[in-house]
């Protein structure tokens, strides 16, 4: 597949970059929600403020936090998902970036092949690319005769594993991961963990969102800790799990006391 | 956008369209069936209380209802449920950069291939009834066409309404039947007693210049004003054009929307 098939038809906006090494940089970036208040009245809600952030090239860059932090709005901002509220966003020109979607547009009234037609079409392949990728998925997910059998018949584990085969066909340069290697029953998991830190290893930059702290220590060269819509800390992998395991026991005494 | 990235964008319309009927098709036991049981459904009340119930003063009142209204199905379909569209393809939205048109797009082509059936249904309706085919009824695909121009932009607006605010998706419906009454469905513009009445109402509301032609090109052998045709799909046209690009540039402003909703 051509490297560009992730992102088929938005055009970057490419800026000057601070940093030569930089992919896509972040310069005190807020991000806003509106919750509504009454009739007509709306009130914004801080979701990111003023994060400062450069994503280096082939880098694995892991985001960590508590459920709630912020973690997948900063992801969707660096996926150019989201625009900043205020802040910018430089992205280097011509990269190309997506989100490794688990099932992305799965119904499941349809068989696995037809899930997995439309899922690698609005990944960016055109039909016939796609019809290429089928053998490849129904291999890798190890579905056999259940590919031609409708979802709503599978098991969630069966679900993760098309969902899991189709995402692995997307090909950009920076991918974003948000929770999903850990799919299906103990065989599968290693098999796609596998074949995720292939992808990993190399050239590939990602964007790794996760909680399982083993799983970013593994495979991260640098973290962010993101806490209540703050970047606390970015650095060295262990360095900054090890931050967190404090501010995870802090928050743990806190609550005990 | 060139030709590729047309026919990528195409496609992804196509699939998703072709997708969702096939799904929706294996949720019913009679599947595709209801295709052509709606519109048969449709046309039996029809003559159910015209023809049998009220025994109606006009004797091809079946035929003339059932070539304005199921036409305008087609848009008042189209148009609501393209309307919630963007707001319920959330999970995708939160998860890819597709261009966020493609959704109210997808409906408005699954309602296109839902209509070709009853279009076909009509014309056997037409047939059956004694209706003789002429040349007049090769009108029907041009017609057609510019209501595909008008329902497009009016299903992109619509959907966009939604993302501002979810309110719309009453006003959207409530809109539809309003048009319902004022596009001459139940009653014939040509009946109305004043010409300038008669020709404000074919100028400002496309909707009922169109029905008036389906019923002339079909049951009356006569040509539509075909100038008024080609401007009403070249308005269409250029207002489908707009729409594309108002929501392309609106993309992450949608996103918000969506994914704060």
């Amino acid at each position: 597949m051509d490297s560009t098939a992730g992102v088929v038809f938005m055009s970057e906006t490419a800026l000057q970059l601070a940093n030569d090494g930089a992919v896509l940089s972040l310069r005190s970036v807020d991000l806003d929600f509106h919750r509504r208040t009454g009739l007509l009245g709306s009130v914004p809600v801080p979701i990111l403020q003023r994060v400062d952030l450069d994503l280096l090239r082939g880098e694995t860059l892991g985001v960590i936090g508590l459920n709630g932090c912020g973690k997948s709005s900063l992801m969707r901002v660096l996926a150019g998902i989201l625009a900043p509220t205020r802040g910018s966003i430089a992205l280097r020109q011509g990269t190309t970036r997506a989100v490794l979607a688990l099932g992305l547009g799965f119904r499941p009234e349809l068989t696995g092949r037809d899930n997995a037609l439309l899922s690698a079409m609005l990944q960016g392949c055109s039909r016939e690319q796609a019809e290429g990728y089928l053998d490849a998925i129904l291999d890798f997910s190890e579905l056999n005769e259940y590919f031609e059998q409708p979802v709503s018949t599978y098991s969630s584990g069966m679900r993760s594993r098309l969902g899991f085969s189709t995402a692995l066909i997307s090909q950009v340069d920076i991918l974003f991961i948000d929770e999903v290697l850990a799919v299906g029953d103990a065989s599968f998991r290693q098999k796609a963990s596998a074949a995720i830190k292939e992808k990993i290893r190399g050239e590939q930059t990602v964007v790794l969102v996760s909680h399982n702290l083993q799983e970013v220590e593994e495979l991260c060269d640098r973290v962010a800790l993101i806490h209540a819509g703050r970047l606390m800390e970015l650095g060295p992998t262990l360095e900054v799990t090890d931050s967190y395991r404090k501010l995870l026991n802090d928050l743990a005494r806190s609550r005990s006391t | 956008m060139n030709l590729q990235s047309f026919y990528r964008y195409f496609s992804l319309v196509d699939i998703q369209a072709r997708m969702s009927l096939r799904a929706d098709a294996s949720r019913m036991y009679l599947g595709y069936l209801w295709w052509t049981l709606e519109p048969l459904l449709y046309v039996a009340v029809f003559y159910l209380v015209f023809d049998v119930i009220l025994s109606s003063g006009r004797a091809d009142f079946l035929l003339f209802l059932a070539c304005g209204k199921l036409p305008f199905m087609w848009f008042s379909g189209s148009v609501n449920t393209a309307s919630n569209a963007m707001l319920n393809a959330k999970g995708l939205i939160g998860q890819s950069r597709l261009p966020k048109v493609l959704f109210p797009l997808a409906r408005v082509q699954e309602g296109l291939y839902r209509q070709a059936t009853v279009f076909c249904v009509l014309i056997l309706l037409l047939l059956l009834s004694g209706v003789a085919p002429g040349a007049s009824w090769l009108w029907l695909f041009p017609i057609m066409l510019v209501q595909y121009l008008i329902i497009v932009p009016c299903a992109i607006f619509a959907a966009l309404l939604v993302c501002i605010a979810r309110d719309f998706m009453r006003v959207v419906s409530l809109g539809t039947v309003f048009l319902l009454f004022v596009s001459g469905i139940f009653w014939d513009v040509r009946d109305v007693a004043s010409v300038q009445t008669q020709q404000l109402i074919l100028t400002v509301n496309p909707l009922a210049f169109i029905l008036d032609a389906y019923r002339q090109a079909l049951l009356y052998g006569v040509a539509p004003d075909g100038i008024h045709l080609l401007v009403l799909g070249a308005v269409g046209l250029l207002a489908s054009v707009l729409m594309m690009k108002l929501v392309s540039r609106l993309d992450q402003w949608i996103a918000l929307r969506v994914l704060s909703s």
